[in-house]
């Protein structure tokens, strides 16, 4: 199993009819998260990083393209073995509070998967859910508690301990931080981490806050109206990122270093994103971008190595150089 | 959450009304059928509480008698309606698509009618030969019952269609939860838990259409007590005798009041409001105390 | 406790507040939001009040101007004074005059400040001749003005067209027209970026510094982003539960933190420009519960430093020297054991 990919989508798209017209939330991705890694997918709103996540366990439907979770298909797999799925996949919601019913406590929040799946008996159950308090380290005076009266961080491990409950190889978390306070942020980021190789977990997260991806993730993958812009571990893309997008964006997180922040050349964009309704042609971002070419516009910029070992989807960038526009 | 400052004396008629419903053979100081020649247009007396009417019959049985029949009446019809109500509306908004929508136009003719004008039409049609074996009682709980289901079904769906778009419902699929499981376990208690108190508060309407229904001679059959039949029994004594209507009257004026202002209370105890008057003078009286008590503890360690 | 630091400007400040305690009522809970917090802003300068949720710094901020929370008596007391009077006494006539004219508030949702009947442009307006006394045409052409200001493209077309038509980005600016319409001295945003992406919040925050050196107002920045802090602030304050641990030059706090909470805080946010890095690190624990009034200091139970002493003793804001401006500290733990002068 250890060379079976956790998750190898390809060419995935979702499509929304609207009142509007067709939203190409998704317009064709392909991503791979290896067993065991830790991957972020980053983008700003509206860029299918959220729709992406929930195509992959099933939550939206696809509009073409195949999900395979450990080497099986997920739409197979979910229509024949639903338990099975969800034991072997699990999802975390942005909005803790919301993902969980506002009537029953925490003790019966962490029950319910259990009694789902029938796993125990009621002694069997409390050890299990014993266990996952201590997994999130949440002390077990919550259990009688309604998920209202905890605190923003406290929901969220909830929402994590309720994920766990089953098992899984693979955890899916939607924003899982923008809900909370910066020093919580924290808290739950290093569990997640922990967890990973406490657990052996792999581990996919929806974030729009970079610094704390560029802490905690092994792999990141940067979205752009649908689209994949550019992909690559971590440490070296942050460090030199290839595509245009890609740099504005890091450029657009200040430094909590005011000296730094000082003197640090900065990227402003002009505008905001380009609507998923109609994507401009060629390549999505050339309506923003400082150093787009006239080629940008009319021709479709294909997944390609650049320099830091990943991919960017740049007519400008290759495996031997790429524009930077940090210093224009 | 603010209901302490609420009049809940108000309730008083509809509690009375259940209990005395519940426990009227034991108040019955008297057969309300029985009746008695020798006494007949009878004031209030020690043996008849509420004096007797033109067969002779004790009205304080009777209208103890009448609140049984019409609280029996009422259970009745308001569990049926409900079971239907929320077994159509909850299919309706879970399974959604075409099947929603031609249940919606049903749930929708059935509420355009007045719900008193389609028991009419019921009792109507149950006249015929063919429902001969069907009693009267039943004729008018079935009709009422087929006549009140519309209003919670519509709600029970708004509230499953509401529900279901909650990011917990998407949680239990993921934790791999069956239709079943999300309806019974997330769904059932939320739609139960707004359609019962929504039904308690329009039992008073219930009553109104029971006692309606029998004043026009449609519902309750005579020996058997009932509001709106002794309202229409005191009708032809009405000048000379008006505490023969005033009394059932007032009984059947106050239980609907009752169970309207308990609506009330309902829809009141969403709005918030702020603390006022008293609790927040105690309030403030408690906040000062705790600073003179904590400034205390900080001049002492000051000092130390 | 005095709020008598100089500031960098050395103008006098145009909204100070003094020994500010706010408590808040519900039917079931009694909240000391604030709990005896001094600042003072002067034109042309810009204070962050840091905290996070439930900390009190959007209470402590707006309160004084009567922006309270809805549902819920409010008790304030201390003292708050701008434009040389007392907001706290003011008939709430003056109060709401002076909202709308003296201080300008930007919110972190601009759809729920702005009226989403009416058309963009003419709200503007409508501020601009209430305000500064326009003529409707005049009005007209200075809300077109903030527009193009507030970097709106294409602002003559923007005039005419209703919130729900615009994006998150240029909503937000509009609401910057819209602060900036009565020609306000204080400018107080309250999170203005939380809900913007990372490319658009860099453009706010760049367009609130342009609109300040111009016009020369002074801002009040509420927010518990560390990175907005760092881009705007002249001056930092750090709220905990209520009280202030920390108030100084934003370079001072951001980069040499005295109070333990500051320390946990900012070392909780990651930096990825900074290869010293080693880690996410995290406070323990929750913030305490404000519903008790409890002696000593409110960060004990989350500080490594706490001593028992911590539990009785208050802990006195108290200047020091140390950086490059006058700073003051609520930690005499801290200012003891690692010798830093009193100043």
């Amino acid at each position: 199993m250890a060379d079976t990919p956790a998750i190898a989508a390809r060419g995935v798209k979702v499509h929304f009819r609207t009142a509007a017209g067709l939203v190409r939330a998704v317009d064709g991705v392909d991503l791979t998260v290896p067993a065991g890694a830790f991957h972020g997918i980053v983008g700003e709103s509206g860029c299918g990083k959220t729709t992406l996540a929930r195509a992959l366990i099933g939550l939206q439907p696809a509009t073409s393209g195949e999900v395979r979770i450990v080497g099986r298909d997920r739409a197979e797999w979910q229509r024949s073995d639903r338990l099975g799925f969800a034991r072997a996949v699990q999802f975390v919601f942005q909005d803790p509070l919301g993902s969980m019913s506002r009537r029953q406590t925490v003790g019966q929040t962490l029950e319910e998967p259990l009694l789902i799946h029938g796993s125990g008996n009621a002694v069997q159950r409390r050890a299990r859910i014993a266990e996952l308090l201590d997994l999130v380290a949440l002390p077990a005076s919550v259990l009688d508690r309604l998920p209202r009266s905890l605190s923003g961080g406290q929901r969220q491990r909830v929402a994590i301990a309720r994920a766990l409950a089953l098992g899984p190889q693979l955890l899916i978390a939607d924003e899982p931080l923008s809900a909370l306070d910066v020093s919580v942020r924290a808290q739950i980021v290093n569990l997640f981490a922990r967890l990973r190789d406490q657990l052996g977990l792999t581990i996919v997260i929806v974030a729009h806050d970079l610094a704390i991806v560029r802490e905690v993730c092994s792999d990141v993958t940067v979205m752009y109206l649908g689209r994949v812009a550019e992909e690559g571990a971590t440490k070296p893309l942050f460090a030199d990122p290839a595509h245009p997008y890609s740099q504005a964006l890091l450029s657009a997180v200040p430094s909590p270093d005011p000296r730094i922040e000082a003197v640090r050349p900065r990227v402003l964009l002009a505008g905001d994103p380009p609507s998923p309704r109609n994507p401009p042609p060629g390549c999505r971002f050339s309506t923003r971008c400082p150093v787009a070419e006239p080629a940008c516009r009319t021709e479709e910029p294909a997944l390609r190595a650049v320099i830091h070992g990943g991919r960017a989807a740049c007519l400008l960038a290759d495996a031997a150089r790429h524009a930077r526009i940090a210093h224009a | 959450m603010n209901m302490r400052s609420w009049p809940w004396a108000v309730l008083t008629p509809a509690v009375l009304f259940v209990l005395v419903g519940l426990f009227a053979p034991l108040l019955m100081t008297q057969d309300p059928a029985a009746q008695d020649y020798g006494a007949i247009l009878q004031g209030p007396s020690a043996t008849h509480f509420l004096g007797t009417d033109y067969l002779g019959r004790d009205m304080f049985s009777r209208i103890i008698g009448g609140a049984r029949t019409s609280l029996t009446a009422m259970t009745v019809v308001l569990a049926a309606a409900l079971a239907i109500g929320v077994v159509i509306g909850s299919f309706a908004g879970y399974v959604g698509g075409r099947t929603e929508l031609v249940l919606i136009s049903l749930i929708d003719i059935a509420l355009a009618l007045p719900s008193l004008i389609i028991a009419l039409a019921l009792i109507g049609v149950f006249s015929g030969d063919a429902w001969t074996w069907l009693s009267d009682f039943w004729k008018m709980v079935i009709a009422l019952t087929l006549a009140w289901w519309a209003n919670y079904a519509r709600m029970s769906r708004a509230v499953v269609v509401a529900e279901l778009q909650q990011p917990y419902i998407e949680a239990a699929r993921v934790m791999g939860a069956s239709h079943l499981w999300i309806f019974a376990r997330h769904i059932l208690p939320h739609v139960l838990g707004l359609v019962v108190v929504y039904a308690s508060a329009d039992a008073g309407a219930l009553v109104l259409a029971i006692a309606t229904l029998s004043f026009l001679g449609l519902g309750v059959a005579p020996p058997t007590p009932e509001w709106g039949q002794i309202l229409v029994d005191g009708m032809s004594y009405i000048e000379e005798y008006p505490s023969l209507v005033i009394i059932p009257g007032l009984a059947l004026t106050a239980v609907v009041v009752s169970f309207n202002l308990l609506g009330e209370a309902f829809a009141l105890q969403k709005v918030p409001r702020a603390v006022r008057g008293g609790l927040l003078r105690r309030k403030r009286a408690a906040r000062a105390a705790e600073e003179t008590a904590r400034k205390a503890a900080e001049a002492v360690e000051a000092r130390a | 406790m005095s709020g008598s630091t100089s500031t960098p400007a050395g103008a006098p400040p145009v909204y100070a507040v003094e020994s500010l305690v706010i408590d808040l009522y519900t039917p079931t809970l009694s909240v000391r939001a604030v709990d005896g917090a001094s600042f003072h802003v002067a034109p042309g300068e810009t204070l962050a009040v840091v905290g996070e949720s439930g900390s009190g710094k959007t209470v402590m901020t707006l309160g004084p101007l009567g922006l309270l929370p809805e549902g819920v008596a409010v008790d304030l007391r201390g003292a708050a004074r701008a434009d040389g009077r007392d907001l706290l006494t003011m008939p709430a006539k003056d109060l709401s005059a002076l909202r709308g004219g003296y201080f300008g508030v930007i919110f972190q949702d601009p759809i729920s400040a702005l009226n989403p009947m009416l058309k963009i442009g003419p709200q503007l307006a409508r501020q601009a001749e209430l305000y500064q006394g326009l003529s409707p045409e005049a009005a007209r052409k200075e809300a077109v003005s903030l527009l193009a200001r507030s970097g709106i493209p294409d602002p003559e077309d923007r005039f005419s067209r209703y919130p729900h038509e615009l994006s998150g980005g240029m909503l937000q600016r509009a609401m910057i027209a819209l602060a900036l319409a009565a020609r306000p001295r204080v400018l107080i945003a309250d999170e203005p970026t939380t809900a913007l992406d990372a490319t658009v919040q860099a453009q706010i925050l760049s367009l609130i510094r342009q609109i300040q050196k111009e016009d020369g107002i002074a801002v009040i920045l509420i927010t518990h982003d560390i990175g907005a802090v760092s881009v705007l602030a002249d001056r930092v304050m750090v709220l905990y539960a209520g009280q202030v641990a920390e108030e100084g030059v934003a370079v001072d706090v951001l980069t040499d933190p005295i109070h333990p909470y500051t320390r946990g805080l900012l070392a909780s946010v990651p930096d990825f420009r900074s290869e010293t890095a080693v880690g996410t690190r995290e406070i323990p624990g929750l913030p305490p519960n404000q519903a008790s009034l409890e002696a000593g200091c409110r960060f004990v139970d989350r500080c490594d430093r706490a001593r028992p002493g911590c539990r009785t003793r208050r802990p006195e804001l108290t200047a020091v020297r140390r950086g490059t401006a006058a700073r003051r500290v609520a930690c005499p733990v801290v200012l003891e054991e690692e010798g830093i002068s009193h100043g």
